[in-house]
């Protein structure tokens, strides 16, 4: 085509500015699926989300440990009720595009989430907030409809983020996610959507020194394999996922990294509790011995997931260590009998996902199961059947899961979000994902108070009753918590895969 | 002719009006709720219900497919569900990569695999024979991941001559076009031995031998105009197939094509983005089967038109 044309006239170009002494320090990321937006209010996928901290930053935000810390915000204070917070933001930033952040800012992006007339797919994070007002150019109150006490979580949560408000006016609501205006570390520059999404060095960024990098380019590339082959020529800098199998090849290229990051992603099997066998706490308790955790994590994982130590991720703020849970066979069967099932039953076992891993997860636990007599069927759903015959269920009395193989990631980092929508008597299916139809009104309560008090000992103390009644009840069998495995070349610092997927790189340089 | 081809392109019509409800139809007959999927893990219902809002599935079927027809004749196939995209965009961008892959693809196999298929059918049974047929069963046994696997291995990363993803420069289409050729050059290889097989025995041939006419004018005057008409046919049906596109290959190498753009919609239930794809690769597959018809009267002045 037209190669040899633009490799002459590339030469030429680096002829004419070739005066600078230092190299340009470009970063190629390469992400296993592409983007579906920019505009994190409009995403559901943490990458789309991840990419989009580029050029966006919010109020508040994680570090790489899941540490809510504030960003654009410098302090916040909560009103005796709960009902209001009020935050005090940091001076002299602007937006990519001139414009100063300020309060004004703040409400301009919490009214446009909050409006049902945008349709954003983040609408329902932040339906809770009744209203939001300028104090001072910069103080902000935002009003709720009722206390919620993760409320600052949801604001550190990678959606919630601060727009221009000229640009949000100049591009309306539904075309900013293809002109994104923030206040982060690199401008937008290009979105192919077959190809990458490229972003430049913010000469003018609030941090002084920051970013250390002159371009990242986003490139997704849906073969795992090819993605390691990219990062053996030196095409990626950096790469996630890595796939178990790869793992050992890479790690042994003397030019990458492989990390094995500790993640927010539980793995578990919900059990139906309000069909037979599984209305049985024994029979839920005989499948969680049943299950050698150790094993499924070096069968199906290849080593890179750990036991789940509790309902909770250990990441999560307020979660508590109540395991791993022992595997006990005997125990497993005497429990079996006692329920009166000494020769076991016949089961679905569905997984919520169809890729090799799941596979192997699901045929291990079939095995495993076997031992003390219950016999699956395993059905591995396709995101559409999964929709259909489990999300969407209308009836939950005549759902038909029975064992079922999911996972969660808390991407708020607040125990709430690991628990509300999973395990909250309110939250079954069609409305949430609570796929054990689980329903205990201590938990329920626990769940409701603790959303309702600010005090942070009391909540503690809530979320500790709620999960130890949870882990004793067993609606789950709780099995592995995964590591998240990403590379990188040894001249790249500073990017991080966190416990929730998603990717912290505010000081990322290659040397 | 003329005539012909004007009267073949208006048969185009209720074919793919027929092929436009029919798809329109099937997908939505597919299990799963595209709102319920766009929304996302997170979304409460109603946030789901916003989303079937602002998708317009919240209208009655009918009222979608009018809808749906109006846009078609206005040119305008809608917004991808999952991109918020024009569908025509998503397709535009796919649509130049593939064809040229496809063209290359074919260029190559076209020629190598008649190459072979001609070399073997002559010297039938001896030892080029039995060499190109060994090939070209390989190249329709090995899996084409494989083999794009293999080839970036080899060339991309440990030979370090030419880059693993991505379709920017000519050095960007060797190996997909490489690893997408080679089944149908197996395939062009084997359909042209035999039907050279079969012409070489025709009295025809044996007439012009005995008139004196040398071995080489005989076989590319002669036969191969004679032996080319199935294999014209057949190449007509791989180019349509390689036009929609290889999963595999496009994944490999990340090749920005329709194949897995198909793929991706019916696993989001992208409706918009299904339907003007489906009928994209009707109308690809009709222009086809039209061109192979005209190519066989320049082929063989004696078929006529009607």
């Amino acid at each position: 085509m037209k190669a040899p044309f633009r490799m002459l006239a590339a030469a030429l170009a680096t002829l004419a500015i070739a005066v600078p002494a230092y190299a340009a320090k470009d970063v190629v990321f390469a992400v296993a699926s592409t983007f579906t937006t920019t505009d994190p209010y409009d995403a559901n996928d943490t990458l789309s989300q991840a990419m989009a901290k580029s050029f966006y930053e919010g109020l508040f935000g994680f570090d790489r440990n899941m540490k809510l810390i504030p960003v654009l915000a410098e302090s916040y204070d909560v009103s005796k009720d709960g009902l209001t917070y009020t935050i005090k933001l940091k001076h002299g930033i602007k937006f990519h595009d001139g414009t100063d952040f300020n309060a004004e800012a703040v409400k301009a992006n919490f009214d446009r989430v909050t409006n049902p007339d945008n349709k954003l797919k983040r609408y329902g994070l932040y339906s809770i907030i009744a209203k939001t007002e300028v104090v001072d150019p910069y103080t902000a109150k935002i009003t709720l409809k009722e206390p919620f006490s993760a409320f600052i979580n949801d604001l550190a949560h990678p959606s919630g983020v601060m727009i221009s408000p000229a640009a949000l006016k100049q591009y309306g609501s539904k075309d900013i996610a293809f002109h994104p205006v923030g206040t982060g570390p690199f401008k937008f520059v290009e979105w192919k959507a077959t190809d990458y999404l490229k972003v430049a060095k913010n000469e003018n960024y609030w941090k002084k020194g920051f970013p250390k990098v002159d371009t990242i380019t986003w490139k997704p590339v849906v073969d795992n394999n090819s993605r390691a082959a990219m990062m053996q020529t030196g095409e990626a800098q950096f790469t996630f996922p890595v796939p178990y199998e790869l793992a050992d090849v890479l790690k042994a290229k003397p030019n990458l990294e492989l990390v094995a990051a500790p993640s927010i992603v539980l793995r578990y099997l919900s059990m139906n509790t309000q069909q037979k066998p599984f209305d049985n706490p024994k029979v839920r308790q005989a499948i969680a011995y049943a299950i050698n955790k150790q094993a499924l994590a070096k069968v199906a994982f290849a080593g890179y997931a750990e036991p789940a130590e509790g309902v909770v991720p250990q990441a999560v703020e307020y979660s508590v260590k109540l395991g791993p849970w022992p595997y006990d066979v005997a125990k497993a069967k005497q429990l079996m009998k006692e329920a009166g099932y000494p020769n076991g039953f016949e089961t679905e076992l569905w997984s919520a996902y169809n890729h090799s891993t799941a596979q192997k997860v699901s045929q291990f636990l079939q095995q495993q199961l076997q031992q003390i007599g219950i016999r699956t069927k395993i059905t591995l759903l396709e995101a559409g059947q999964r929709v259909q015959q489990v999300e969407s269920w209308q009836d939950p009395k005549t759902a038909p899961v029975r064992l079922y193989y999911v996972g969660w990631s808390a991407s708020t980092g607040e125990a709430d979000w690991a628990l509300r929508p999973l395990l909250f008597g309110d939250s079954w299916p069609p409305k949430l994902f609570n796929t054990a139809y689980y329903k205990n009104d201590k938990v329920d309560a626990d769940i409701k108070d603790a959303l309702a008090t600010s005090d942070k000992t009391e909540k503690a103390k809530l979320y500790k009753d709620a999960q130890e009644t949870i882990w004793h009840d067993a609606p789950w069998a709780p099995l592995v918590t995964e590591k998240l495995l990403s590379a990188h070349s040894k001249n790249l610092s500073g990017v991080y895969v966190m416990p929730d997927a998603s990717f912290e790189f505010s000081g990322i340089d290659l040397k | 002719m003329t005539a012909y081809i004007a009267k073949r392109l208006l048969g185009l019509l209720p074919t793919l009006v027929l092929v436009g409800f029919l798809v329109f139809m099937l997908v939505h007959l597919l299990p799963g709720d595209p709102a319920r999927l766009a929304a996302g893990q997170d979304a409460t219902p109603e946030t789901v219900e916003l989303v079937r809002k602002d998708l317009g599935l919240d209208k009655p079927l009918p009222q979608q497919f009018l809808r749906f027809v109006n846009g078609v004749l206005h040119w305008d196939f809608g917004r991808s569900i999952s991109t918020k995209r024009p569908v025509a965009t998503e397709i535009g961008d796919r649509f130049m990569p593939t064809f040229w892959l496809t063209v290359w693809s074919m260029l190559w196999s076209v020629l190598f695999g008649m190459t072979i298929g001609i070399m073997s059918a002559v010297w039938r049974n001896r030892w080029p024979d039995r060499v190109g047929m060994t090939l070209a069963v390989s190249g329709i046994s090995f899996p084409a991941f494989a083999l794009g696997m293999v080839l970036m291995q080899i060339f991309a990363v440990d030979l370090n001559w030419l880059p693993t993803v991505g379709n920017d420069t000519w050095r960007h289409y060797i190996l997909p076009s490489i690893t997408l050729g080679a089944a149908v050059a197996a395939i062009m290889a084997r359909f042209t031995r035999s039907s050279f097989v079969d012409i070489l025995g025709e009295d025809f041939i044996r007439t012009a031998r005995a008139k004196g006419l040398d071995e080489r004018r005989v076989v590319i005057k002669h036969a191969l105009r004679n032996a080319l008409i199935p294999v014209v046919t057949m190449m007509g049906l791989q180019f349509g197939f390689l036009l929609g596109g290889s999963i595999v290959v496009e994944k490999v190498f990340n090749w920005p094509g329709l194949g897995r753009l198909l793929v991706d919609a019916v696993d989001m239930r992208d409706y918009p983005v299904i339907q003007a794809l489906v009928l994209l690769f009707s109308l690809e597959f009709i222009l086809i089967n039209l061109i192979v018809d005209v190519l066989y009267g320049l082929i063989n002045p004696t078929i006529r038109y009607r």
